[in-house]
């Protein structure tokens, strides 16, 4: 028992960083109606300035490091979209193109991250830290704060999609772009903002990750992208609470059958559940019309 | 036999390989418009499966893997390539009838990482991270190769299977299957009102497809000797993206023109160059970086490819202006405005 409540507390850090990452995807996706599979090395990279400015350069506090990585990451996300996605995504019709071009900047990226930096394992500059009771679960306090951020970060991008004019913009142009182009809204502005979000927000899930997981290199992102994409596909595509609640599924599920299964193949017990809901369930669980 | 001959041919045998994958991966993306992102998974089932038939029973060789029957040789590059099949139509089955592109390709991603997961982990069945070695080299009782005649030989064998398969896949293409395969890359909602079986057609083509994978899986394992997980991690399917869209999509013949520029210049060349003392791999990083650049750029300035795919004259429609608003494909409607689609000879392969 003492176990299974241990991996319930792994499960909810994991969680929290699925939930920033999941919503960065999907606020993104829901604009842009194609998939980034960059996404993973955009959190990489995220994890990786905030090391440098944590550990070789400023030697910042880690959680002063993290703003900076993210606004990184960020802005990067804006930039790549004006050079690359957004000419591609506007000269081709068929989304093929588009998720071939972000494939291969996956690519480029993951290689150039081992060219900088190298296949090596890293760690944080933190103080040690000790593990405490909360209520039945055991955490640290670095794992307090990460469930703190997503959280918090949760309720901002309720809050920014209900009742702000970006956030209303962004869900009426995920219904239906034409339609908000004429009714007004400038989608070029929103669609850059979008990208800054989700930039942001894999930014600070990368090195939200390297702090829950204790490490971070390059391939780190790579692996965890497919868990992000079960708890999207779970949740329903598209759908940002969808995401929010696929994403304290997988997480869960993931950690405590890690305390039944071997530890190895905790991951891919995501992608069975993704299986499961593909054959019972394809569009998700909440599923909103005309994304799948 | 000298070094240099040892590399070039080396460079032949991967040339004629890829030579191979690409038209496995043309006939599911650039035929029939699958987006099939965990391609390499069906090479590397393609590659155990031969490799572990090949082998002896594994007890007593330090390894660990299932079959070990110690079949001859192109029995087992069969037999490799029926299971890469065997494995598409379950993949097929349960992805194909549900999803769109997108979902689509996000999945087959998933599932390439989890095989690899897998594989990596699970030990007893194609021997974990160490992979299968010391698999037996194909004809080796009865010719009586050395190591370095064994090279050109495997080579040239290789160019064979290669050129067996590239008459049978322009037989398929040019059949009435493979204009059905077209239409449903073209428009899929058009075919199926004109009474096409989508969901058979993609079956169809995922399962050629996968077969070629397991064969060009199957003969990187008899060349080496060897194959283990790092051989293919998720991001080689892009690769052979690379190789299919740099020589042509749609095109077999550009097939072989994107395995020279791609597989053999770009990534197998540059592998022989000294490497950069305390900088281990750097100059495997950069490359990776210039194919994937090279794919942009020829996405954007020439999306046909080197050998564009040819249109095809419907002669009972007469006239080439069918046969381009019948195959108003993006890249055509790219290429237009810049003149060139239109130039190249028209009429059958």
């Amino acid at each position: 028992m003492q176990l299974f409540w241990l991996s319930v507390g792994f499960g909810l850090v994991t969680s929290s960083v699925l939930a920033i990452s999941s919503v960065g995807l999907s606020l993104q996706f829901g604009i842009t109606n194609y998939i980034n599979f960059a996404y993973g090395d955009y959190m990489a990279l995220g994890a990786l300035v905030t090391y440098v400015v944590n550990n070789e350069l400023l030697h910042w506090n880690i959680w002063i490091a993290l703003v900076f990585g993210s606004l990184a990451i960020g802005v990067l996300a804006v930039v790549v979209n004006r050079l690359i996605l957004g000419p591609f995504a506007r000269r081709f019709t068929k989304t093929f193109y588009v998720l071939i071009v972000t494939f291969g900047l996956s690519l480029v990226m993951l290689n150039l991250e081992y060219a900088i930096w190298g296949a090596d394992v890293r760690f944080y500059e933190m103080p040690i830290d000790r593990a405490m009771h909360v209520g039945p679960l055991l955490l640290t306090k670095y794992q307090l704060i990460v469930m703190g951020i997503a959280v918090a970060l949760m309720l901002g991008v309720h809050a920014m999609l209900k009742t702000t004019r970006l956030g209303k913009s962004m869900r009426a142009m995920s219904d239906n772009t034409t339609l908000a182009m004429t009714s007004g809204i400038d989608t070029k502005r929103v669609t850059t903002v979008t990208w800054f979000l989700s930039g942001t927000l894999a930014g600070l899930a990368g090195t939200v990750l390297g702090i829950s997981e204790g490490n971070l290199n390059p391939a780190s992102g790579e692996l965890f992208l497919f868990v992000i994409f079960a708890a999207v596909i779970v949740g329903g595509i598209g759908s940002i609470y969808g995401a929010m609640a696929g994403a304290v599924l997988i997480g869960l599920a993931t950690e405590v059958s890690a305390a039944f299964i071997n530890p190895a193949y905790k991951l891919d017990t995501a992608f069975v559940i993704l299986i499961l809901t593909l054959l019972i369930r394809p569009a998700g669980l909440f599923a909103r019309p005309g994304k799948a | 036999m000298s070094n240099v001959w040892y590399y070039v041919f080396t460079l032949v045998f991967f040339l004629f390989d890829y030579f191979i994958l690409a038209m496995g991966l043309n006939i599911q993306y650039g035929e029939t418009g699958i987006l099939n992102f965990a391609f390499i998974g069906f090479v590397a089932i393609g590659s155990y499966v031969t490799g572990a038939l090949a082998l002896p029973s594994s007890v007593g060789t330090g390894q660990h893997y299932i079959f070990g029957l110690g079949l001859p040789f192109p029995v087992n590059l069969l037999l490799g390539g029926v299971a890469a099949s065997g494995f598409a139509v379950v993949v097929a089955l349960i992805t194909l009838r549900r999803l769109r592109t997108d979902y689509l390709a996000m999945v087959l991603i998933s599932l390439s990482l989890v095989l690899y997961d897998v594989t990596n982990n699970f030990i007893p069945l194609f021997n974990g991270a160490d992979g299968l070695y010391n698999v037996p080299e194909p004809f080796a009782g009865v010719l009586e190769l050395t190591t370095n005649s064994f090279i050109p030989f495997f080579a040239a064998v290789t160019g064979a299977i290669a050129l067996l398969l590239w008459l049978v896949m322009s037989r398929i293409t040019r059949s009435p299957q493979g204009r059905t395969f077209r239409a449903i890359r073209d428009d899929d909602v058009v075919a199926a009102a004109l009474g096409k079986d989508v969901f058979r057609t993609q079956l169809k083509s995922m399962l050629i497809g996968s077969f070629y994978a397991g064969i060009g899986g199957g003969l990187i394992i008899e060349f080496a000797g060897s194959f283990n997980p790092t051989a293919w991690l998720p991001g080689e399917t892009f690769v052979v993206f690379a190789v299919i869209i740099v020589g042509g999509v749609g095109n077999n013949v550009g097939m072989l023109v994107g395995s020279l520029v791609v597989e053999t210049l770009l990534i197998h060349l540059p592998a022989f160059l000294p490497s950069i003392p305390n900088h281990p791999g750097l100059i495997e990083y950069f490359d990776t970086v210039v194919v994937g650049v090279l794919l942009m750029a020829m996405l954007w300035f020439r999306p046909q490819g080197i050998v564009p795919e040819r249109l095809r004259k419907a002669s009972s429609l007469g006239g080439s202006d069918h046969a381009l608003v019948a195959r108003g494909s993006d890249a055509a409607a790219a290429a237009r405005p810049a003149g060139v689609a239109a130039a190249g000879p028209k009429g059958e392969r």
